[in-house]
């Protein structure tokens, strides 16, 4: 298998598709995964090396492989294959998740609780702290 | 020490009023009021000036770079300028930076007094030592750095004795704190909207926050206050020297035992010294006694400033729960502040009938990208050890980002941590940073007070998240990454044999060699130090201002 067989086995595995969720292959590609890999090159050489597991096995048998004997190539793997997945654009439109956005808000507006009573029900529990002068 | 009124820019070669090590929140303190009354400082800074350009908040590939290269441990973000640290004999990992700003680069800016009863404990808990000044001697240096912070929050808390406003109104609680504080009020328990520093509007050199939600891992808005906006560039106009890539391996004495300068390695490698009549070290309760164990000579083999034997003793890290907790409800819980929307102060105080002393702050935080709570990746908090990988992958994986992700919500819980001699750093035999210096080795153990603090806590927070309706709980106890608060390792006190610096923050040994960190706190409290760090750096800031003329220099 070449290495973009590879990966695309081990990451269908790891995130197929289920129900309305795309499984890795129907939404991203191998060179996805290396555009990703592009940003953590400390995990290259691991990454690398989780790609030669023998996968006559068949893709669990083969994570399973990789997971008990060299952490650090299914920990690269598996860092690869998710991020790619969930900075996909339409993973993230699946999910809702428009990334960590900018929200504009009027910082003077009244914020509810100080309407709805419920900081009032704190502040009428009482003083919480141990006062300490005159120790 | 005679110091004109005025302005000094001091030149490498020469001899200055004060050299500061560590260009976090306590060397800014200090730099820029000693730079406005006239002093002339230079900061030696091993870490650089942060590229905000550098910080991937915005950007699709955050969780993945920010697992790395903002890492809060230096030993995972592997960075030449950052020191590693032997952490095989510690329960917790210290979490820090090197930069200007300081490990606050990656804080969650959750900004909070200690309370009064911190500076008291032995006289009300019978546990470790009263502060050699109170709540009340710190409160208006406290206001005073909330006002330079630019800090938003609302007043009125009754956890806390009454103060004044914050600065800026407290920032917008999300529904994560909505949520969050539901769970408190039906348990008729505490809470209070977030304090952090972060403003809510624009503020000199900080922008408004947009409610990012990375603070942890560097604002990209410049909205979360860190020194290098918010003290900096006062500091420079006021004409402090600020010296970059700058790593400080020894502090030199003369034969009279006071100190006469600082040795430091340049990012080419060169070694240079800086001369000064005064010494104040702001490297952090690791930094710094590493620096002092590192500094004895012949004259002091077991370090300089440790006639006491305390130097790196008495390491408090605060021992740290959080709780993960997933709704039915949409919470738009990847939506900042980060740091904290909601806190509770409800077991802060000691109740002996729970079986530990001293007591905890929650925090209420917004709990991320899909990545982070899928738990599949990253920092693997609520992944069980024995856990197996198809349990968080396959079909597994999508049921799991669909329960939490947006629906969740992260409590943290910080436990007071008491002090103990056996809690401590030292030097390592064997592992050196890229200069070759000793790196600091670890030696903590999470200590049986916290354990049981831990354990009550988490099970109140269980019962407050399930008043809320929560439809999954995953808890992590102790988390290892954890060691944001280091604390205590050059005990202040009034006895030379029984402490390091005394409430100025002069050490005993050396009269002319200060230490304005957390290390010198002789207890951690429960809540976050930072603002508790500056306001006692002002504090013995302006002492030594006001006492310049009597103070002993080489």
């Amino acid at each position: 298998m070449t290495n973009s067989e590879t990966f695309l086995a081990l990451a269908d595995f790891l995130i197929p598709s289920y129900q309305t969720k795309p499984g890795f292959r129907l939404v991203s590609t191998y060179e996805d995964g290396l555009h990703a890999l592009g940003f953590r090159s400390d995990l290259r050489e691991a990454f690398e090396r989780a790609l030669t597991v023998d996968m006559s096995v068949g893709a669990e048998a083969a994570l399973e492989k990789l997971n008990a004997q060299d952490d650090a190539a299914f920990s690269a793997l598996t860092t690869i294959v998710i991020t790619t997945y969930y900075m996909n654009p339409k993973v993230r439109e699946s999910i809702g998740y428009p990334g960590q956005e900018n929200v504009a808000y009027d910082s003077k507006a009244t914020q509810s609780y100080l309407v709805d009573g419920s900081l009032a029900r704190v502040i009428a529990r009482g003083r919480k702290y141990r006062p300490t002068p005159g120790l | 020490m005679a110091v004109e009124n005025l302005p000094q820019r001091a030149r490498r070669d020469e001899e200055v009023d004060v050299a500061i090590v560590g260009a976090g929140p306590s060397g800014s303190v200090a730099a820029l009021h000693l730079a406005r009354a006239g002093f002339s400082v230079v900061v030696l800074e091993q870490g650089q000036w942060p590229d905000y350009a550098d910080y991937t908040g915005a950007r699709p590939e955050h969780e993945l770079v920010s697992t790395k290269v903002w890492h809060p441990n230096p030993n995972v973000r592997d960075n030449p300028r950052d020191y590693p640290i032997d952490t095989s004999t510690s329960d917790i990992n210290p979490l820090m930076f090197a930069g200007v700003g300081g490990s606050a680069t990656l804080y969650g800016a959750q900004w909070m007094h200690f309370l009064p009863s911190d500076f008291r404990v032995r006289s009300l808990d019978g546990v470790a030592e009263d502060w050699p000044f109170t709540y009340e001697d710190l409160l208006p240096f406290q206001l005073e750095i909330e006002r330079e912070v630019g800090v938003s929050g609302l007043s009125g808390d009754p956890a806390f004795p009454p103060r004044g406003p914050y600065p800026f109104p407290a920032l917008p609680m999300g529904s994560v704190g909505r949520r969050g504080a539901l769970g408190m009020e039906r348990m008729g328990w505490h809470w209070w909207p977030g304090s952090n520093a972060i403003p809510s509007e624009k503020f000199g050199e900080l922008n408004p926050c947009v409610r990012r939600g990375t603070c942890l891992t560097g604002c990209p808005e410049g909205a979360k206050s860190t020194t290098d906006r918010s003290h900096w560039p006062l500091a420079q106009k006021a004409g402090a020297r600020l010296v970059t890539e700058a790593r400080v391996k020894e502090i030199q004495t003369d034969a009279a035992g006071l100190a006469t300068g600082l040795v430091y390695v340049t990012a080419n490698g060169r070694e240079r010294r800086q001369r000064a009549k005064v010494i104040i070290l702001c490297a952090n309760g690791v930094g710094t006694p590493r620096l002092l164990l590192m500094s004895g000579g012949s004259r002091h083999p077991d370090g300089l400033a440790n006639s006491s034997g305390l130097v790196g003793k008495r390491l408090m890290m605060h021992p740290f729960a959080s709780i993960l907790a997933s709704y039915e409800d949409l919470l738009d819980s990847w939506r900042g502040p980060f740091g904290q929307q909601v806190y509770s102060l409800e077991f802060y105080e000691t109740d002996e009938r729970r079986g530990f002393v001293r007591g905890s702050k929650w925090n209420c935080m917004p709990s991320g990208g899909p990545v982070g709570v899928s738990g599949a990746m990253g920092s693997k908090v609520y992944v069980a050890e024995e856990g197996r990988f198809q349990d968080f992958w396959g079909e597994n994986l999508h049921r799991n980002v669909a329960k939490r992700f947006g629906h969740s919500l992260v409590w943290g819980i910080v436990g007071e941590d008491l002090p103990e001699e056996s809690n401590q750093v030292v030097l390592s035999k064997t592992l050196v940073d890229s200069d070759g210096l000793p790196a600091p080795q670890i030696i903590y153990k999470v200590n049986d007070n916290s354990q049981r603090l831990l354990k009550f806590n988490i099970d109140r927070c269980l019962e407050s998240v399930r008043a809320a309706g929560a439809i999954e709980m995953l808890v992590s106890v102790p988390v290892r990454e954890s060691g944001w608060h280091l604390i205590g390792t050059t005990l202040m006190g009034t006895d030379p044999k029984t402490s390091v610096v005394n409430q100025w923050g002069a050490t005993h040994d050396v009269p002319n060699l200060y230490i304005m960190d957390a290390s010198t706190f002789p207890t951690s409290g429960a809540t976050n130090p930072t603002a508790t760090i500056m306001a006692v750096a002002l504090r013995n800031t302006r002492r030594l201002i006001a006492e310049r003329r009597s103070q002993k220099v080489a």
